[in-house]
């Protein structure tokens, strides 16, 4: 039954409704059917959405001092600079940092904006920009006015558009913010990790406590009013009343928004050699369930709303930038190992400066794609919405999600959703964002002459249950996805 | 196209049998007069076959000039291998092409090593010993499987044979499959010729073999044949022994014609192959034969040898072994055993064969649980294939329809979800296999039970009496681990029948043991404890009374009906307290904490939790990179495909087949 109504609903169809075109004059080939075009689709549906012109991009700035023993994302380790060996090499001095690796990147990065030419109907300006790293904050300022004159030239800047920096304490002054600040950037993201100088130190970070202080007082002496703290939590040694003691600090500290994220162990990793996760001297996976309700409720309980997995902000400042993602809308992706999401296709940059370097030259000559091949998999888009939706505190919009993928796969997912409806880890919400209790939900579930999405608007997490066991929940229902 | 290419090379060495056979004629094989290289008929029923080939004359071949044997042995000690041997020699393969242990043709054969099917081989040979003039014997050999599973099989075969070659290894000396299959022969009143084997082996001791085959099998210590399949010594004198000392087969050649089926598979281009020993009579392409057993009469399509592959002959002669198409849709139409004869004519129908007896009882079931027409249409393939499979339909809660086997023993068992695996592409979970038992109630109805689940765990009639399946175990060892199969005995609930000394060092011991104490791990034991010194095997014997109840798994306090098992009950404590210890490490920690527990009827006799999963979150997207946690939620997506839910639980596949090593 499920599989009848659902496979000629999940079948694909060609991607890049508007770019292909580009990039087949790019060939001189001459493209014989035209794929169907964002426009045939007036109304916007959840299949449609990423079919659109971008309005976000996300720019990599990959500079680290050097490599913190958690990450295995793409970047570029400076090292220690001997110019100022008076002073611990990660405190920041003003006009030290014209550093030609730096400016060589920005360069590419600068070219590789410019040779990506779209070719969509509508031409909206960007509104939310995000920097990115590495540690965007080496960057000097004029080389981030030159990234945002070429990205406003190439695609428009909205004058209220959204302009993220990631910064690390002791890479800035109070210079640097104000010129940065001038030039646009509007939100900081504030690298803090952690309030215990034994842990930063244990996580390799470049920065200690007294720096974390000062950069703190820094943005609030410039007037920076839309910022971010980052924590992170289950790291090495670290004992529940460190991570109370972090999260008293953060609050103290009073940023619009905190992001809370649990230590993830790579494999390639320093920690990923050190350690198994769960095991001594990483929390238990209990502990670190512990972690996670902590900040939850320390957070919500200063007045945070809980609004994404790893989100917390306050009197509306999200981040809008990340709320494209969790929108599954389309975004510009540029540098080093970057992933867009242009045309319903996800496509990743090199992560290598070497290949990425030969990436931008092949875009410019015509002989590379910048936004990835292939088909738009309904199925893949469906699964997209789940995950990305279920991160966030409004949860799946369970209407749309039926109007655009069938009534019957909402009905299959809410059937698998049950007992965990009755146990709280799912949360069913009205139109008026109501509770629907799980007693109700069970008959609904039940009667066959049912549809769903008119009784129930959204499915959501709940917090911090439902948020903590979030992967065996969203997989259960990419499960139905893919019967 | 495997059908294509076996043609093909059939042709060939059927040619180059003749050459041997005929050499000294020289003639145009085109010549009418050169006998057995014309022409008698057309290869209708492969018509890859040029008719200009040549076709073996089985004319030639009276009885006095047929000899049918088997070659049977304790497991590994050298039949397949002494079969290629003897086929090379014939020029019935050609030496060093295709693969050792050519016979062994299943895919799960030649991955374990092991024979599983019997398979007949047609050999033309002259014997130029005894006979002064040139004269060809027409010599029919089946190699048969070692395994105590298939021991059937040995039966059968040796019902189309006058002989056997008992081989035993010249290190291991006589085991117990030797000793089994020695009876199985001589009560069939089959010339045995002993062959001792692997004598090139350092540690290899033919006169204590010989030895042990005088004091038990009272064979003459002279008469045995030393002989290394592996480097051809003393090869030379098996066949010319088997042609002297194997009488030929004694059937009327002017009587009707009367045939013993004996064994059938299933071929995708000719239908179904019925093997046949003709008895009495000829048969001749066209004929119209009838069944016995089943009453159906069908038109001789196609009739030939296994040379070793199916090549045509146009007829079978009395005494001759070969196969024959007749067009039938099922194997199901061949029963095994059946007499087959001359439509219109009246013949003695041939004793055939003892019904076989399932030992082992488990369910199968699709591992995706839409799966079920895909796995229907697998087991109807396969069984035409192994007709020793009970197959029923059943349902269970947990697992959805499936079937419920009836298997010889758990090597067939495991050989037969190999073979659905590999052979027809089908995932299965298969359950824990049980033992047939017979229970009473009060009111004096009786209930056979080949499913556990099926026996009412809280019945409406008292249970009166139960009975369990045994069976006699013969097992030989070195003397130095007598104390510790003893024990392993008589913890099994084994009764001693029999202790004696083979010779100074080997001990033969005989057990009565509850099939059910045996059917898992007892070789496995017996193996540990003796260092693998020890041989092992048995034959069905009747059932006995028993004090036997049924253990029931809950999760969450709901039972999970393809986990119950029934045991006897001084052991059920002890089984359930293992079954639940097992489950708890094969499920996962869940989103809510799994109480297992297991019960005889109301009452609770072991349990254990598995407390709920704490964390399993979402890391961070980077960068809007969601790649990568995308494939993670896909992964574990695919994880929980390998699983069965029972309520909200999940049940990896594995564990409902791993926890039948508790027993
Ligand atoms: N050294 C030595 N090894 C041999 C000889 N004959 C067979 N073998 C080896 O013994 C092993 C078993 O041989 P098979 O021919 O498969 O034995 P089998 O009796 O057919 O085994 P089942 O069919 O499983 O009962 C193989 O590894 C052979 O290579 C021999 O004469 N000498
Ligand atoms: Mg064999």
């Amino acid at each position: 039954m499920l599989k009848t109504t659902i496979s000629p609903i999940f079948s694909s169809f060609t991607g890049k409704p508007r770019t292909s075109r580009f990039i087949f004059k790019a060939f001189k080939v001459v493209l014989q059917d035209a794929p169907p075009s964002a426009r045939r689709n007036a109304s916007t549906n959840l299949t449609t959405l990423h079919q659109g012109p971008p309005t976000s991009a996300y720019v990599h700035l990959p500079f680290c001092r050097k490599r913190c023993h958690y990450c295995d994302f793409p970047i570029l380790a400076l090292g220690t600079s001997s110019s100022s060996s008076t002073k611990p090499s990660y405190v920041y001095e003003e006009g030290k940092e014209d550093d030609p690796r730096i400016t060589n990147y920005v360069n590419l990065l600068v070219r590789e904006i410019k040779a990506t030419s779209t070719d969509f109907d509508a031409r909206p300006s960007l509104e939310t920009v995000f920097f990115g790293g590495g540690t965007p904050s080496l960057v000097p300022p004029k080389l981030v006015s030159l990234v945002l004159e070429t990205l406003s030239s190439s695609f428009g800047l909205s004058p209220d558009a959204e302009i993220s920096m990631e910064m690390d304490p002791g890479t800035f002054g109070a210079q640097k913010l104000k010129e940065l600040m001038e030039l646009g950037v509007n939100r900081v993201s504030l690298g803090v990790q952690a309030f215990q100088d034994e842990l930063l130190k244990a996580c390799g970070r470049a920065h200690g406590v007294s720096e974390v202080y000062e950069a703190i007082k820094l943005v609030k002496d410039c007037g920076v009013k839309n910022w971010s703290m980052d924590l992170i939590s289950s790291l090495p040694h670290q004992s529940l009343d460190m991570w109370e003691e972090s999260l008293r600090l953060a609050i103290e500290s009073q940023p619009n928004h905190v992001s809370v994220y649990d230590l993830q162990v790579e494999q390639g990793t320093k920690f990923g050699n050190l350690y198994t996760p769960g095991q001594s001297p990483l929390p238990s996976e209990t502990q670190s369930a512990e972690f996670y309700k902590t900040a939850s409720s320390m957070l919500r309980g200063a007045g945070y709303e809980h609004y994404e997995v790893s989100s917390y902000s306050r009197d509306g400042f999200k981040c809008r930038h990340n709320l494209i993602y969790w929108k599954n809308k389309p975004f510009y992706a540029f540098g080093l190992g970057s992933a867009s999401y242009v045309g319903g296709l996800r496509f990743s940059r090199p992560r290598r400066l070497k290949e990425y370097t030969s990436y931008v030259a092949d875009l410019e000559k015509g002989a590379a794609n910048w936004c990835g091949n292939g088909d738009v998999n309904l199925k893949d888009v469906a699964t997209d919405i789940i995950m990305l939706s279920f991160r966030t505190s409004k949860g799946l919009e369970v209407k749309d999600f039926g109007e655009a993928f069938g009534s019957e796969v909402v009905k299959s997912i809410c059937r698998v959703y049950e007992p965990y409806v009755e146990s709280g880890h799912i949360v069913c919400l009205d139109d008026m964002r109501r509770e629907v209790l799980s007693g109700e939900f069970k008959t609904l579930v039940a009667n066959d002459e049912v549809k769903i999405e008119d009784h129930v608007r959204y499915l959501r997490l709940s917090d911090p249950d439902g948020f903590l066991l979030s992967n065996e929940l969203i997989s259960l229902a990419f499960n139905v996805i893919a019967s | 196209m495997g059908s294509m290419y076996r043609a093909s090379k059939t042709l060939k060495s059927s040619r180059q049998a003749f050459s041997f056979l005929f050499n000294s004629l020289k003639s145009n094989r085109r010549d009418p007069l050169c006998i057995g290289l014309y022409q008698t008929y057309d290869f209708s029923s492969d018509s890859r076959q040029s008719s200009r080939e040549p076709a073996i004359d089985l004319t030639q071949f009276p009885s006095e000039k047929i000899r049918n044997f088997s070659i049977i042995a304790h497991i590994d000690h050298g039949k397949s291998t002494l079969a290629d041997r003897l086929m090379e020699l014939t020029g019935t393969i050609k030496k060093g092409l295709g693969q050792p242990q050519y016979l062994d043709k299943l895919q799960v054969e030649r991955e374990r090593g092991i024979t599983v099917k019997a398979q007949t081989a047609t050999m033309f040979y002259e014997n130029i010993v005894k006979d002064q003039e040139a004269s060809g014997f027409l010599l029919n050999l089946i190699d048969t499987p070692g395994h105590v599973d298939f021991s059937y099989e040995v039966s059968r075969s040796l019902s189309a044979c006058q002989g056997a070659l008992l081989v035993v290894d010249a290190a291991q000396g006589v085991q117990a499959q030797t000793v089994a299959n020695f009876y199985l022969a001589f009560e069939s009143n089959l010339t045995i010729v002993p062959v001792i084997n692997k004598i090139d082996q350092p540690t290899a001791d033919p006169d204590r073999v010989k030895a042990q085959l005088k004091s038990m099998f009272d064979l003459d210590t002279d008469d045995c044949l030393l002989v290394s399949a592996k480097t051809g010594l003393g090869l030379e004198h098996v066949l010319p022994a088997v042609i002297e000392r194997i009488p030929p087969p004694s059937g009327l050649s002017d009587s009707p014609l009367r045939m013993l089926l004996f064994d059938s598979f299933f071929n995708e281009y000719k239908g179904v192959i019925c093997y046949v020993s003709v008895v009495d009579g000829m048969l001749s392409k066209g004929d119209k034969v009838s069944f016995a057993a089943s009453g159906q009469s069908y038109e001789v399509l196609d009739v030939g040898i296994m040379h070793p592959e199916l090549t045509s002959t146009g007829m079978l002669l009395t005494g001759q072994v070969g196969y024959i198409v007749t067009g039938m849709r099922t194997t199901k139409e061949a029963r095994i055993g059946d007499t087959i004869y001359r439509t219109k004519t009246t013949v003695e129908p041939l004793p055939g064969f003892k019904p076989v007896r399932h030992m082992v009882f488990s369910g199968v079931y699709p591992a995706d649980g839409s799966d079920f027409d895909a796995l229907d249409h697998a087991m109807e393939k396969l069984t035409c294939n192994d007709a020793s499979v009970s197959v029923a339909k059943e349902t269970s809660t947990a697992l959805g329809m499936g079937f419920r086997c009836g298997f010889l023993g758990l090597l067939h068992m495991d050989v037969f979800h190999q073979r659905l695996e590999q052979e027809y592409g089908t995932q299965v979970i298969s359950t824990i296999p049980t033992v047939p038992y017979t229970f009473e109630y009060s009111d004096g109805s009786k209930l056979q039970v080949q499913n556990p689940a099926a026996l009412p765990s809280s019945p409406k009639y008292r249970v009166t009496a139960s009975w369990e399946p045994t069976v006699i175990a013969t097992i030989i060892l070195p003397s130095e681990f007598v104390g510790g199969v003893i024990n392993l005995c008589s913890d099994r609930r084994g009764q001693q029948l029999e202790y004696t000394f083979i010779d100074a060092q080997r001990v033969f011991l005989k057990y009565q043991l509850p099939l059910r104490e045996i059917v898992v791990d007892f070789y496995d034991e017996l193996k540990s404890i003796t260092s693998g010194y020890a041989s092992f095997d048995y034959e069905d014997a009747e059932y006995q009374k028993s004090d036997l109840v049924k253990v029931d798994i809950l999760l969450n306090g709901q039972a999970v009906d393809a986990l119950a098992s029934i045991v006897h009950s001084q052991k059920a404590y002890r089984v359930g307290k293992v079954l639940v210890e097992k489950l708890k490490s094969f499920i996962d920690r869940q989103m809510f904490e799994v109480m297992i527990q297991a019960a005889i009827g109301s009452k609770i006799i072991a349990r254990d939790t598995i407390s709920a999963m704490r964390k399993n979150v979402l890391a961070k997207c980077y960068g809007g990179d969601i790649t990568r946690k995308k494939k993670l939620l896909e992964k574990q997506k695919e994880g929980k495909k390998r699983m069965k839910r029972v309520g909200s639980v999940d049940i990896p596949h594995e564990a409902f087949q791993q926890i039948l090593k508790v027993s």
